[in-house]
């Protein structure tokens, strides 16, 4: 099969990416290798998405359900569980799913796939690797989407704005944070979180400090909270560690197609995997504008 | 309390070397069965190590170990091939700062020499640097050993285990010996819910030998643990080495070892550090002590691209003696390979580097020794030394995978992104006895890519818990309890 365009991902920006792109005439290939449509925006079940683009103050699976309801609407051709496992420098893609191996063809691609966690392994932690240490988006979409109990005491490392909603949706399920641990001498993430999230649920916090061990032998048991200027250590009791180190936009696909930095002409990168954004409404904004400038290229080619 | 059928062998332990001893004695007509403490295989000693396929040159001459690890070192390839294990030759490059060095590095050559090793070379930092240019300017010289490689050792401790018990060898887990007595010329083992009866023993109790030895016998050798850490970078680290590297440092005793694995990330490790409370528990001086090293011998390794740091437990083993009612150390250490044969009891205590290298050979050597005792040297006809490994879709031709899909659509579908690691072969591991998100994990590498498993942990788990016919709050990590959710909803919603 051929399309004008191939979006990769299917979250904020790969819909709104289709939704344009599919106004403009394009044919389009939206391919997203979860069960549904949404991205990490499924499992954003808190409110503060929408101002911008919407005027109004709605959950991230609302606004994610609006797109969706767009999408049903447009000639898009779209695959889900369908997991895009090779872009060639041909303009060819590999997309592996269920019902076969699917080789496609399209002049344009949009990489729209996220971000991803940093890793609690990128950190220098001693101790025995027990399990019940999560990331973040890892334990936001298991309690949110799956309703899975990770455990009733909490300690948050790092203190993004993925770290800051997970500890106020961890009080709001009765469950205790005992503490949120940051490196820097302040608290990252946006001023509304922070206010929100943890000064309204009165989460202690320890800055300039990090943690270095992790205790348990099984599940975590404790974490050593180790303060960067004084070097004096504090144990913390826990059965549950949450990392939230950092998001790093996912770009694994493209790698290959990478030559000093220069990407090839026919690929684009929108949202989340362009660079990481803090407001979902940017993400689409900016998703919907590259889209249009494709288009224009492919009507520029066609009138040519 | 169930009671086994008797068999001639009861193997206790299933690391490497009760996998492989397993295996072995499959090639006579003796029956075997392994009692294994943990859920899966690969769970003590053999699941933290530095994975090196060593060659015999830092062998005494004339030990057991430099014998079996120069024969193990030349049939290497050809037992990977057997058992469907990828295996890198890659060589090695013993790299020197100085004098002090230098004179260990001419004392490494002619030991390699006599012990038979071939094609080791001394070479001048020149030529040193254009093998390794990542290597520190100040590398003065450095021993190449052709012959070293590198092996996973998870997949070739399950590659034995399969094939043991693809023979005929049965595999008990969840099965710690906590007694044992000799009865009627044989012996009696007792677990929490069985027991069994053989003929005779052999403990394969990695860092616990010392104390299954003495559930029959007086205390002769104890084990002594220290601690070893390491960490891997991401395949993506700028830097790296494409040989094995041993620094020789002129400053302190431990030096730092480089392993481009056969996943192709960089390992790095070990350290060498007093144990930790629990054997794979790392240590952050331990790992602190490392990052220094990569400075001083690979200055341009990219070491914050770190994965995962984790920690082994070297069993040093110490001859005791008896003083009043209690047992001290004596200043007797343990060298070689040693076999401590005690009427039917066959402990092998204390097996350190280069046992990954050795498994095969020490248990080909001890079974032929047991047979000879059990006198039962008739060999098997049926024994098949070939093990099918489990397919990995990322190596198919994408003909190849269409037509897998085809027939089993699970082969479509990928769980671990990071790895492509699809349904199918997350499934195949599970048949082929994972029991825990780790125990897959060892089969077919998933979640060991950047994201070590945050996108795929809860999947894996709720496959296991679909297989197994479990429920997913009983799914474990590493087993034990290493649950990884709880049960039920997480409250209301
Ligand atoms: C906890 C949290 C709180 C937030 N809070 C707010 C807020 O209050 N207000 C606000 O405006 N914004 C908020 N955001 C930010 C906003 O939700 C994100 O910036 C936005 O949703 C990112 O969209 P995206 O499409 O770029 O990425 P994603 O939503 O990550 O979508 C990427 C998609 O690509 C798919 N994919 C990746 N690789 C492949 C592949 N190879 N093949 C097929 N599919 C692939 C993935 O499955 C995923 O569905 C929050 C984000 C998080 C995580
Ligand atoms: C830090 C380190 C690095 C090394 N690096 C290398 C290298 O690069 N190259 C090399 O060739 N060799 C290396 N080695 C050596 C090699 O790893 C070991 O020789 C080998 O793994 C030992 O395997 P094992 O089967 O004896 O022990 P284990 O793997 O520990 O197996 C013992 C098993 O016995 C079970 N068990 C214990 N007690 C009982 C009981 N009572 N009942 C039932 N089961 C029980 C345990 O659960 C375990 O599964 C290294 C060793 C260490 C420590």
């Amino acid at each position: 099969m051929k399309y004008d365009i191939l979006i990769v991902g299917g979250g904020a920006a790969g819909m709104a990416a289709a939704i344009k792109s599919s106004e403009r005439g394009a044919s389009v290939l939206l391919a997203e290798r979860d069960l549904e449509l949404g991205g990490v925006l499924k499992q954003c079940i808190h409110n503060g998405f929408g101002l911008t683009y919407f005027h109004e103050d709605i959950s991230g699976t609302e606004y994610a359900d609006r797109f969706r309801r767009a999408i049903a609407d447009k000639s898009i051709e779209i695959m889900t569980e369908a997991n895009v496992v090779s872009i060639c420098e041909n303009r060819t893609a590999v997309i592996a799913t269920k019902s076969g191996i699917f080789e496609v063809s399209f002049d344009f691609c949009i990489m729209a796939t996220g971000c991803r966690e940093k890793s609690i392994g990128s950190e220098l932690i001693g101790g025995t690797r027990p399990a019940g240490v999560y990331t973040a988006g890892e334990a936001q979409k298991m309690i949110n989407l799956n309703h899975y109990d990770l455990g009733d005491n909490f300690v948050i490392l790092g203190s993004g704005n993925v770290g800051q909603v997970m500890a106020r949706r961890l009080k709001i399920l009765g469950k205790n944070v005992a503490a949120m641990i940051e490196q820097n001498n302040s608290l990252g993430g946006m001023t509304k979180n922070r206010q929100d999230c943890i000064e309204a649920y009165n989460i202690p916090v320890r800055l300039n400090s990090t943690v270095d061990m992790i205790y348990g032998e099984g599940h975590v048991t404790a974490v050593r909270v180790k303060h960067l200027d004084s070097g004096d250590t504090e144990i913390i009791k826990c059965d549950a560690l949450i990392t939230a180190l950092g998001l790093i936009p996912d770009r694994v696909l493209a790698e290959e197609l990478e030559i000093n930095g220069n990407y090839l002409d026919w690929l684009y990168f929108c949202g989340n995997c362009e660079s990481v954004h803090d407001i979902v409404d940017a993400v689409t904004i900016q998703a919907e504008r590259l889209a249009s400038e494709i288009c224009d290229l492919t009507e520029d080619k066609l009138n040519a | 309390m169930h009671t086994s059928e008797k068999c001639d062998i009861t193997v206790i332990g299933a690391g490497l070397l009760g996998c492989f001893v397993a295996r072995s004695l499959r090639e006579y007509n003796l029956s075997v069965r392994v009692l294994e403490a943990r859920e899966d295989v690969c769970t003590g000693i053999s699941k933290a190590n530095t994975a090196i396929v060593y060659t015999g040159i830092d062998n005494k001459p004339g030990s057991l170990k430099s014998e079996l690890c120069v024969r193990a070192n030349e049939g290497f390839d050809s037992l990977c091939t057997d058992l469907g294990v990828p295996f890198s030759r890659c060589g090695s490059l013993m790299a020197v700062f100085g004098p002090k060095g230098e004179k260990a590095l001419i004392k490494k050559y002619n030991q390699g020499v006599e012990n038979g090793v071939r094609g080791i070379k001394l070479l001048s930092a020149e030529e040193t640097h254009s093998m390794e240019p990542g290597l520190s300017s100040e590398v003065t010289a450095s021993l190449f050993v052709p012959g070293t490689g590198t092996v996973n050792p998870w997949l070739l401790c399950i590659a034995a285990y399969e094939n043991a018990s693809d023979n005929g060898a049965e595999f008990l887990f969840n099965n710690r010996v906590i007694q044992m007595e000799r009865v009627n010329g044989g012996f009696r083992l007792v677990t929490e819910d069985n027991e069994f009866f053989s003929r005779a023993v052999v403990n394969c109790a990695g860092l616990f030998a010392d104390t299954v030895r003495e559930l029959t016998e007086k205390p002769l050798v104890r084990i002594f643990r220290t601690g070893a850490d390491y960490f891997v970078l991401d395949k993506k680290a700028e830097g790296g080495v494409s040989h094995i590297i041993f620094h020789e440092p002129e400053i302190g005793k431990k030096g730092l070892t480089l392993v481009p694995t056969t996943e192709g990330n960089i390992l790095v490790g070990p350290s060498d550090r007093a144990a930790s409370e629990y054997p794979d528990e790392a240590d952050v001086n331990g790992l602190v002590q490392l990052e220094k090293q990569c400075k001083e011998v690979v200055p341009k390794l990219e070491i914050n691209k770190k994965i995962r740091c984790f920690a082994g437990s070297r069993p040093n083993t110490v001859l005791v003696k008896p003083e009043g009612r209690r047992y001290i150390k004596t200043d007797n250490k343990i060298p070689d390979f040693s076999i401590f044969e005690e009427a039917g009891l066959f402990s092998l205590i204390g097996i350190k580097t280069p046992g990954l290298t050795c498994a095969h050979e020490l248990s080909r050597y001890l079974s032929a020794h047991i047979a000879d005792y059990l006198c039962c040297s008739e060999i098997n006809p049926e024994f098949n030394p070939v093990r099918k490994p489990i397919i990995k879709t990322s190596e198919l031709t994408l003909e190849e995978w269409k037509k897998l899909v085809q027939c089993n659509k699970a082969y479509g579908q990928i769980i671990c992104t990071c790895g492509k690691i699809t349904e199918g072969e997350i499934v195949g591991a599970i048949r082929r006895g994972a029991a825990t998100v780790n125990g897959v994990k060892r089969r077919v590498g998933s979640g060991m890519g950047c994201c070590q498993g945050s996108r795929c942990t809860q999947r894996i788990a709720e496959i296991i818990a679909r297989e197994l016919s479990i429920e997913v709050n009983e799914v474990t990590m590493d087993g034990r309890n290493s649950y990884i959710m709880r049960g039920g909803v997480s409250c209301e919603v």
